[in-house]
């Protein structure tokens, strides 16, 4: 289980994530809110890239806090692919196991399901963008994490290819039976993806029901 | 019609004066106060003094050892400007990056005898007595030392602004598949900086090649030994041989030209 406990971020004086708590099952949970709410930040703060100002980070027992972000087990997939662009796509995928991470058998069923056979020894800067994004699920999911957290990992996309990516992406997510923190603004990608839902607003994040539930408060919240 | 003419001409001048304004006054000046100076050089050239100067073992030696100590201070400058790299892009708010960052800025606007004497004091015969009767104070070493000191904050800057451009997210994403800092740098970082290794390589040896008053306060300017091209140049004028330093001087000019070009064929030839 993923617990956050009042976690807190600023920049300068702004806050950016306002003492957010909740907790994650083996489950996705769904965070969506307008662009400048503090999705992205709590992301990557929950991730250890930045450093928070105040609260904890859990991971099971273990308090992830003051760790550094190699030392937290967390799978992080950016909004844009980030892919090493001077490497092949195995190379990308296979990065993890040069840090003793993941499996060379948790690769090659990473390779299957997200159907990148075909493309393995191509340099990952010559992909088109719907496979850059399943490389990037890929080389995240390979080193066994035992937390997910992806920011819009599909924005980029058209949304021909969105819808037929997302059950691809929420079969490999099931399939490792963690935690999974999916942030978008998406209302399609977050109905599919979703098992529980949370609205960020201005730093403050607070559970809901339904992804349309959880639109109807983010509409509301445009001024 | 001439009348005409001269109806339209104010408008028709305006337009090409606000066109061309820039162009117009930025012309003549390049001209005259950067190109002409080098014609003025080449046009100077001498026969006999070409001969002269050829047969002159001093001036070879003097090539040499600018190219070889403008050669070792470049890469040396580009492993520290590695090193900075790293600070800029991990540890920016550190003490040890604000200083490293000021001292980038120090020897451009430092009089550069001034940091020939700075690092006389520091490696000459007081504090490097050991090493020899001088220090390290005129011999090769002090020549590339001094070369290195002003040329170094080209290459850190070249680098620098190179992480700027970076896709950072690539790093975060390499930590979280457990890199350290240094690891995500030397895997991810490094190989994409390149070009700008490559540029900041070449603009301190080129910075190297033509310094001169850091060298000849540190270095010295003993022919055949610590003796550099830009040295070399000045003795001939002192020594009244004008057609051998114009001919040193436009070997020179010859030397950055084709530096200046090899370094614009890299840049294309990786990006």
């Amino acid at each position: 289980m993923l617990k956050v406990d009042q976690l807190f971020k600023k920049f300068g004086s702004k806050i950016i994530v306002n003492r957010v708590s909740f907790a994650v099952d083996s489950e996705i949970r769904v965070v969506v809110g307008l662009n400048g709410s503090g999705k992205s930040t709590l992301l990557k703060v929950m991730a250890g890239i930045w450093p928070q100002d105040g609260g904890s980070v859990f991971i099971g027992d273990r308090n992830m806090t003051h760790l550094a972000p190699e030392d937290r087990q967390v799978g992080y997939v950016p909004q844009h692919p980030a892919l090493f662009r001077t490497m092949t796509v195995k190379e990308n995928i296979r990065y993890c196991l040069r840090n003793g991470r993941g499996s060379e058998e948790m690769v090659e069923n990473l390779i299957e399901m997200l159907e990148l056979g075909e493309i393995l020894h191509q340099r990952a800067d010559t992909l088109s963008g719907g496979f850059q994004s399943r490389v990037s699920m890929a080389r995240a999911l390979a080193s066994n994490p035992q937390v997910m957290l992806l920011d819009e990992p599909l924005s980029d996309l058209d949304v021909a290819i969105k819808e037929k990516l997302l059950p691809q992406f929420k079969k490999a997510l099931k399939a490792l039976r963690m935690p999974v923190v999916y942030v978008t603004h998406d209302a399609m990608e977050a109905d599919v993806m979703g098992d529980r839902f949370s609205v960020m607003v201005r730093g403050n994040l607070s559970g809901i029901g339904s992804a349309q539930e959880a639109f109807d408060v983010v509409r509301s919240n445009v001024s | 019609m001439l009348g005409k003419m001269w109806e339209n001409s104010p408008n028709t001048a305006g337009r090409l004066m606000n066109k061309n304004l820039i162009a117009v006054l930025f012309t003549p000046l390049l001209l005259l106060l950067v190109i002409y100076p080098l014609v003025a050089l080449l046009l100077n050239l001498e026969l006999q003094g070409i001969i002269k100067t050829v047969q002159d073992r001093l001036f070879w030696d003097s090539v040499k050892n600018t190219v070889l100590a403008a050669l070792v201070a470049a890469a040396l400058g580009v492993l520290l400007a590695i090193g900075f790299g790293f600070l800029h892009l991990f540890l920016r708010e550190s003490l040890l990056y604000r200083i490293a960052n000021l001292m980038n800025d120090l020897p451009i606007a430092l009089p550069h005898t001034v940091a020939g004497l700075a690092l006389l004091l520091a490696f000459g015969r007081k504090t490097f007595g050991f090493v020899g009767p001088t220090g390290l104070a005129f011999t090769v070493t002090a020549v590339v030392l001094a070369m290195f000191f002003v040329s170094y904050p080209l290459a850190a800057r070249a680098v620098a602004s190179a992480v700027d451009r970076m896709d950072l997210e690539t790093i975060d994403v390499a930590r979280t598949l457990g890199d350290s800092p240094t690891k995500a740098y030397i895997r991810i970082a490094l190989p994409s900086l390149g070009e700008a290794l490559f540029s900041g390589f070449v603009l301190a040896f080129a910075r190297s090649l033509g310094e001169f008053a850091a060298v000849i306060m540190f270095g010295g300017n003993v022919p055949g030994s610590t003796q550099v091209l830009a040295s070399y140049v000045f003795t001939k004028v002192e020594e009244g041989e004008l057609a051998m330093a114009v001919t040193a001087s436009a070997f020179c000019v010859l030397l950055s030209l084709s530096l200046v070009c090899g370094l614009s064929l890299g840049r294309r030839r990786l990006a």
